[in-house]
């Protein structure tokens, strides 16, 4: 019996979409706007915790070294990261290599920073924390000590802004989710108008069928597989679109965001992302029809 | 009794027998279409009690009720025939919804159709039948999950006076066959070419039994 069931209702379900296709195809048009914009912003929050995530995972004080610091300064400044709790590892980056990562990160000032009589990038110390030491006063209190230990000229502590950076994307997170929401809602709505429109056209046909003694299950499931394939197809289109605007937009991203983050880490949707829009369109469109098919009694 | 008092039927006890071929019959409004209506638990009475086979049709649940239905044939005087499908998917329709294997249906409606003179006429539409020609294929849809009741509701109302003989005969012919027929109908001399029992109906009232 399941299987002539989901035979009879699918049959019907094809049917019917094939008859109304100019509504159903408006329908899954409805469902694939509203999940191109929630899975625009998947791809956007996906993408900023990747890049939130390298940033946090690098540098996080940099200290910037005077120029005239001796020996002994840069040894005493050495041993007072080693001793902190909070100092997971620490990198000296020289003046050449400061000058190298300048040139690599901003190739378009690449010219007219060869021409500088001197470089005037200075050697620093990139120093990581450990994710359990990370108490924002006690890391507030350590840079300052840090700022007046002799041969420093300056500190970047990295972490508050990238907490605000944070705080952006999780704001960003929800604005999608809200949105995506209200769309999605009316997705279901357009669905069940449009599966309704279907089921008033076959009301003589519904009606025989239940003076027959059809079950319910019979008379109700093509209705719900028809929200079903509505809801997938717009979903898979809406896939098809953010993946073609990708490929449209990928070769200006070194340009957009080289100096920020490395342009390799920016990826499409991951593929579980991708089922569970898909499957989040059939279930979308499954409720569509599921709210028109409560009519059939 | 529909909303503000007014009684579809009212003091209404009549006994149809297994195997019997009955005449519902009285004016428009009389309450023929309300007493199918109650025989096939479209509606439910509001006082009384309707049995079939010994079943009261009222304490049926809702899953019970269907299945009461697939062993009722139903012929509309509109026929009810859907559009979109041609004879052969119309009247194995219900087999198909029932559960039968694509053999099993095939074989049954291609059975009823040739029996009641259609099966030429399989692939087409109903548009492009006779009015005969329809209500038979709507009989055929009534028979063929071999029924062991027929209720029918002024099935030549849309026919003329030949092909309203011919479809009573066949309702006589299905009735030979142990299947228990209710008619209803208006047309007194289709009653008198049959000659079965008939209920009389008027303003819901049962005024006659013959």
């Amino acid at each position: 019996m399941t299987l002539h069931w989901l035979t009879y209702c699918l049959e019907e379900a094809f049917g019917s979409l094939w008859r109304q296709r100019g509504s159903a195809i408006l329908s899954a048009i409805t469902i694939a706007a509203a999940f191109f914009v929630l899975g625009g912003f998947l791809f956007a929050t996906v993408n900023l915790d990747r890049v939130l995530a390298r940033w946090s995972a690098a540098a996080e004080f940099s200290i910037y070294l005077r120029d005239d610091i001796t020996q002994d300064q840069r040894v005493a400044l050495n041993k007072l990261l080693e001793e902190h709790p909070a100092v997971a590892s620490r990198d000296y980056v020289s003046k050449a290599d400061a000058a190298s990562r300048f040139r690599r990160d901003f190739p378009d000032l690449a010219e007219g920073f060869a021409d500088l009589p001197q470089n005037p990038l200075p050697a620093s110390i990139e120093a990581r924390l450990r994710p359990d030491r990370s108490d924002p006063t006690t890391l507030e209190a350590f840079a300052g000590r840090l700022r007046e230990a002799p041969g420093v000229a300056d500190v970047r502590f990295d972490r508050r802004w990238l907490e605000r950076l944070g705080s952006i994307v999780t704001g960003l997170r929800w604005a999608g989710w809200l949105l995506g929401g209200v769309l999605l809602c009316a997705a279901v709505l357009t669905v069940a108008t449009v599966v309704r429109l279907a089921l008033h056209s076959r009301r003589d046909e519904v009606e025989i069928m239940q003076l027959m003694g059809a079950p319910i299950s019979l008379l109700r499931g093509p209705l719900v597989l028809e929200g079903l394939i509505q809801g997938g197809l717009g979903a898979v289109v809406a896939l098809i679109a953010l993946g073609t605007a990708y490929l449209v937009v990928r070769p200006q991203l070194p340009a957009a965001f080289g100096p920020l983050a490395d342009p390799g880490l920016i990826a499409f949707l991951p593929a579980s992302l991708s089922v569970l829009l898909v499957l989040g369109g059939m279930a979308v469109g499954s409720m569509g029809g599921y709210l028109a098919a409560r009519h059939v009694r | 009794m529909y909303g503000r008092g007014i009684y579809a039927l009212q003091d209404v006890s009549l006994v149809v027998d297994k195997g019997d071929f009955v005449f519902l019959t009285g004016p428009s409004g009389a309450g023929k279409s309300t007493l199918l209506r109650l025989l096939l638990r479209q509606d439910l009475p509001t006082e009384g009690q309707v049995k079939v086979a010994g079943r009261d049709l009222a304490k049926l649940t809702p899953g019970q009720a269907q299945s009461y239905r697939r062993g009722i044939g139903f012929v509309f005087q509109d026929f009810k025939l859907i559009a979109t499908k041609t004879v052969l998917e119309n009247v194995g329709l219900v087999p198909r919804v029932l559960g039968a294997t694509s053999v099993q249906q095939q074989r049954r409606t291609f059975q009823v159709l040739k029996w009641l003179g259609l099966q030429h006429r399989m692939n087409a539409y109903p548009m492009e039948l006779s009015g005969g020609e329809q209500q038979r294929v709507a009989i055929a849809r009534s028979l063929v999950n071999e029924p062991t009741l027929i209720l029918a509701d002024e099935p030549t109302g849309n026919l003329d006076p030949d092909l309203s003989f011919e479809i009573m005969n066949l309702f006589r012919d299905i009735n030979a066959r142990g299947t228990t027929v209710v008619v209803a109908t208006h047309d007194r001399e289709l009653i008198r070419h049959v000659g079965r029992r008939v209920f009389t109906l008027d303003h819901g009232h049962l005024v006659h039994t013959a």
